[in-house]
């Protein structure tokens, strides 16, 4: 079962957390959301050396392998019924962003640090929901196991 | 979220220290957000992330919820690039060394079908 797109375009511009309260915020250039629009690129658990060094959102996944309901993994069905794999991370909060899903995980927020514009002004960043993750494994989607690597910020 | 790249995530053979480097990330930044229709310009975001796990072991589940992570609380550094094409503004932040998290974690998840009986 996928997520509708209006459901995910909408989610995805809740999903600001990093930049919006952290590296834009304070520069003016201001808030940076969520990810869309990468290149098209082989399937999840290829280990095609050909695959551009480039993200791809998770909802290219709806593509492929249509007919099983594609290779998107599931959210955590509790926190996230909209499907945006976006909850907070913390003590004693589950780390990974999706379901039916073994494997390395790590994650982090609540960033702070400091860095230069191009116009020579210093800029601060971090706030509570800068928050990086990463799973790595083995996910069920699509009727079937598969190997991915999915990040979140 | 989005698939990693290959290359792109290096986990140690322990499952202690982890890197991610991701370059050309294509994002969106929304000055005025969260203000209802607040405009968006097409930004690229670069960053590294680099988790190492302290000696503090830690283990978050909750069998109602289907999840058991088990893995070491992290030490968690970044450093990042955004870029705006259409107004020409870049930010750099310093050497990752200046920057903090104040969380991070490390370690294994299983979930879901997998946590299941049998």
């Amino acid at each position: 079962m996928t997520t509708p797109p209006h459901d995910r375009e909408r989610d995805a511009a809740t999903r600001r957390d990093f930049l919006r309260t952290g590296l834009g915020a304070v520069a003016g250039a201001a808030g940076i959301a969520a990810l869309h629009g990468c290149a098209a690129m082989p399937a999840v658990g290829s280990t095609s050396s050909s695959m551009a060094p480039r993200n791809r959102p998770i909802e290219a996944l709806d593509a492929l392998d249509v007919t099983n309901g594609g290779t998107d993994p599931y959210p955590i069905p509790w926190l996230d019924r909209n499907g945006s794999h976006n909850q907070a991370p913390g003590p004693g909060m589950e780390p990974s962003s999706i379901f039916h899903f073994r494997g390395k995980v790590a994650r982090a927020n609540d960033f702070s640090g400091m860095g230069t514009d191009n116009q020579g002004r210093r800029v601060a960043f971090g706030a509570k929901s800068t928050d990086f993750s990463f799973m790595s494994g083995e996910y069920f989607a699509g009727r079937q196991a598969r190997q991915g690597a999915f990040g979140h910020i | 979220m989005t698939v990693i790249p290959d290359g792109a995530l290096v986990v140690s053979a322990d499952g202690r220290r982890a890197s991610l480097e991701i370059s050309g990330l294509e994002v969106i930044d929304q000055p005025m957000w969260p203000a209802h229709d607040a405009g968006t310009t097409p930004a690229r975001l670069s960053y590294r992330v680099e988790w190492e796990a302290t000696d503090e072991r830690a283990t978050y589940d909750d069998p109602a919820k289907l999840f058991r992570a088990t893995g070491w609380r992290a030490t968690t550094r970044l450093r990042a690039t955004v870029e705006i094409p259409s107004t020409g503004y870049r930010w750099t932040s310093d050497a990752m060394e200046t920057s903090r998290a104040a969380f991070g974690f490390i370690g294994e998840e299983v979930n879901g079908r997998y946590l299941g009986p049998g």
